[in-house]
C-alpha cells in the first residue's frame, strides 16, 4: 500500500444500491470499508427529493424478487436490511395496465404467471400457443440463472464465454405476428432500456421473470432502502464520505495500493470497488496495467436510453388512495423504446406510477407523488449539453415545460378519468440524469446489456480493482444490488459468500 | 477470400496490436495462457477483436474453449472461414 492520509481495507466508489450492498457485505465480514460518494447525500438513484413538501422517488418505483426466498429478500435478510423495511406485495388485483395502441382494451399484466396467462389469453384468444411458449421460455431461462434458482453455484454463470442468444425481437417474431401481443410481452424492456432488436432474450427474461413472480413496494420508497443500508453500515463501523470524489486509483507491485480524491487526499487500501459508469475507468486507472482493447471497450460501451421524468401531484384535494396499478402507454410492435424518436412525445412509451403505497388515511399524504417517465434520447437535449444545473439557459426551462406539457396531456388522455389533471412540481431531462446521477448521456440504466456489446465483469486485470454497478452484471435495483453482491463476493471468495447468503432462505 | 497464410498473419497482427503482444512470440505452438500471458479476462476482448477483424461470429462455446495454442486458434478461424465465408474487413 501507499502512505496515505487515510487507510482502510476497501474503498467503495459510489453509494447507489451497488455500492451500499458491496459495502454492507464487506463490513459484515469484518472488512474496514470506506464508501465515497460524489454528491452531498448517499443513495444514488434510490434517493428521494422533495418539492413543496412532497417526496418523490427517482429510480425506485416497484421491484420484483422481494418475496420470501427470493434473491433480494434473501440478500437483504443476510445484510440485516430487510428487518428495517416495510415491504408490501402488490395484491392479486394489482397489475401493470398496458395501454397498447391499436388494442381495444388495456392489458392487465398481473404479477403472477397464472393470472397473467389468463389475461393474455382473454385478450389474444387465438394466440394461446404463443403466450404459453413465451411464459414457459422465460421460466426455463431463469431456472438456469442462480439468482432465480438459488441451488445453482454462481461461478459458472459469471465466468467464461456464453453462446450468443437470440434477440428478444427475433424470438417474439418467431412466436407471434400480432403487434399488440408483441408489445405486451416486450413491455418489461421499459425496465432495462434496450430496444427489442438488440436485447438478448435471457436479459429480457431475467427482468420479466422477477415481475411475473410478484411485485413489491417499500414504505418510504428508495429513501427507506438507503436509510436502512446506512444504519447497517454505521453499526458495522463502515465510513461514508460524501461530497468527495475519487480521481485516481493507485497501484504498486502490480496491485491496488490506494486512491486519490479530488481534494488530493490519498487513501491507502488494497481493494477498490468502482460502481460508476465504466467509461470513466480508463481516466482513473494506470492505463499500462490494462489491455488497450479492454479500455477501448469500456469507453465505447453504448448506453441505455435516458428518460424524461415529470414529478406531479393531483390538482386540488383529490388524493387517490393507494393505487396498486402502474400505468403504461405503449406503441404496438417492437419499437417500444424508440418509436416516434422524432417529433411529439405524445405517442412515445409512457409510464405513470405512484410508488408510495402506504395508506396513512391522511388526505394530505405528503409522499403520494405521481411520477411520469418516458424514454428520452441524449441527442434531444444537445443544445444544453454544455450547461450545468447552475447555469442552464432560459430556453432549458421552456423545453422542460414543453416536455412536461406533452407527457401530462398524454397521461390525461389515458388515465385522466382516475387521476384528473396533474400539477407538475419538477421535471427531469437527460441532463438531469447526467448531472445528478453521473450518468453519461443521461443513461437511465447505465450501459446497455445488449447483443451489440460485452459488458465488463467484476474482475479486471488489476488485482484489487473490481467493477460493479448496473453496467456490469445487470440493470435495475435488483440487478445493481446483485452486482454489489458479486463484487464484494469476488473479494471475499465468491462461492463461500454465495453459500452464506443463500442460507438465509 | 483470404488465404490461410494471410489469415494467420492477420491474427498475429490483430493480437499484437490490441493486446500489446510480441509478434515474434506468437508462434503456432505458443500457448495463449502460459506463453503469451493471456488469461480468462482477455477471452471476451479476443473474441471481439477477431470477430471484428474477420467479420465472423465466434459463438461456439465448445470450440472456443478447446483453443490452447496459436495453432488451435488459426485452425478454428480457418474452419470458420470455410463455413461463414469470412468477409475481409
Amino acid at each position: 500500500m501507499v502512505n496515505g492520509d487515510l487507510k482502510t481495507d476497501v474503498v467503495v466508489i459510489g453509494s447507489g444500491i451497488s455500492g451500499l450492498t458491496a459495502a454492507a457485505l464487506l463490513a459484515r465480514k469484518g472488512r474496514e470499508v470506506m464508501l465515497i460518494e460524489r454528491t452531498a447525500r448517499p443513495g444514488g438513484a434510490l434517493k428521494r427529493f422533495k418539492r413543496q413538501g412532497i417526496s418523490f422517488d427517482v429510480g425506485f418505483h416497484y421491484s420484483g424478487c422481494l418475496g420470501d426466498g427470493e434473491i433480494l429478500a434473501v440478500l437483504w435478510d443476510y445484510l440485516g436490511v430487510r428487518d428495517r423495511l416495510e415491504i408490501r406485495q402488490f395484491p392479486p388485483e394489482g397489475y401493470d395496465e398496458l395501454n397498447i395502441s391499436g388494442c381495444a382494451q388495456p392489458v392487465r399484466a398481473y404479477f403472477n404467471y397464472v393470472q397473467l396467462a389468463e389475461e393474455l389469453q382473454r385478450i389474444f384468444p387465438v394466440e394461446r400457443a404463443a403466450i404459453g411458449a413465451y411464459l414457459d421460455k422465460v421460466r426455463d431461462i431463469c431456472q438456469e440463472i442462480p439468482f432465480y434458482n438459488l441451488d445453482l453455484p454462481l461461478s459458472p454463470f459469471l465466468r467464461g464465454i456464453k453462446e450468443r442468444p437470440p434477440s428478444l425481437a427475433e424470438y417474439l417474431r418467431s412466436i407471434t405476428a400480432n403487434p399488440q401481443l408483441q408489445a405486451a410481452l416486450a413491455a418489461p424492456a421499459f425496465l432495462y432500456g434496450v430496444l427489442p432488436e438488440a436485447a438478448a432474450l435471457p436479459v429480457h427474461a431475467s427482468v420479466a421473470h422477477g415481475f411475473y413472480q410478484g411485485a413489491y413496494t417499500i414504505d418510504g420508497g428508495g429513501q427507506a432502502v438507503v436509510d436502512a443500508y446506512l444504519q447497517v453500515l454505521a453499526r458495522a463501523g463502515a465510513r461514508v464520505l460524501t461530497g468527495n470524489r475519487v480521481t485516481k486509483v493507485l497501484a504498486a507491485q502490480g496491485r491496488v495500493a490506494g486512491v486519490v480524491t479530488e481534494r488530493e487526499e490519498v487513501i491507502a487500501c488494497r481493494e477498490v470497488i468502482y460502481t460508476g459508469h465504466p467509461a470513466a475507468v480508463p481516466a482513473m486507472v494506470p492505463a499500462s496495467l490494462f489491455r488497450p482493447i479492454y479500455l477501448k471497450r469500456l469507453q465505447e460501451l453504448q448506453n441505455t436510453c435516458s428518460m424524461y421524468a415529470v414529478f406531479a401531484v393531483p390538482e386540488g384535494d383529490k388524493v387517490p388512495s393507494p393505487d396498486w396499478v402502474n400505468y403504461y402507454q405503449l406503441p404496438a410492435g417492437l419499437d417500444l423504446v424508440a418509436r416516434h424518436r422524432e417529433g411529439s412525445l405524445a405517442r412515445r412509451s409512457l409510464m405513470m406510477t405512484s410508488p408510495e403505497r402506504r395508506d396513512t388515511g391522511s388526505l394530505r399524504e405528503p409522499n403520494r407523488g405521481i411520477i411520469l417517465l418516458s424514454p428520452a434520447f441524449w441527442s434531444e437535449g444537445e443544445r444544453f449539453w454544455d450547461s450545468t444545473p447552475r447555469n442552464r439557459p432560459p430556453a432549458y426551462k421552456a423545453w422542460k415545460e414543453e416536455v412536461a406539457g406533452e407527457m401530462l396531456a398524454a397521461a390525461r388522455r389515458q388515465w385522466g378519468a382516475r387521476y384528473g389533471a396533474l400539477r407538475p412540481l419538477a421535471v427531469g431531462t437527460p441532463l438531469t440524469f447526467r448531472d445528478e446521477l453521473a450518468a453519461p448521456e443521461g443513461a437511465a440504466y447505465g450501459a446497455q446489456h445488449s447483443l451489440l456489446q460485452h459488458n465488463p465483469t467484476a474482475r479486471t486485470r488489476l488485482p484489487g480493482f473490481w467493477l460493479s454497478g448496473q453496467s456490469t452484471l445487470m440493470t435495475g435495483v435488483v440487478g445493481a444490488a446483485l452486482a454489489g453482491l458479486v463484487s464484494a463476493g469476488e473479494i471475499l471468495e465468491l462461492e463461500n459468500t454465495w453459500e452464506e447468503v443463500r442460507q438465509c432462505r | 477470400m483470404m488465404t490461410d497464410d494471410e489469415l494467420r498473419r492477420k491474427v498475429v497482427e490483430t493480437l499484437a496490436e490490441e493486446f500489446e503482444l510480441d509478434p515474434e512470440a506468437m508462434q503456432p505452438e505458443a500457448t495463449l495462457f502460459d506463453d503469451l500471458g493471456l488469461d480468462s479476462l482477455d477471452a471476451v476482448d479476443m473474441v471481439v477483436a477477431l470477430e471484428k477483424t474477420f467479420g465472423m461470429k465466434l459463438t461456439d462455446k465448445e470450440s472456443l474453449q478447446a483453443v490452447r495454442t496459436m495453432n488451435d486458434l488459426f485452425e478454428l478461424l480457418i474452419r470458420l472461414k470455410g463455413v461463414q465465408g469470412g468477409q475481409q474487413t
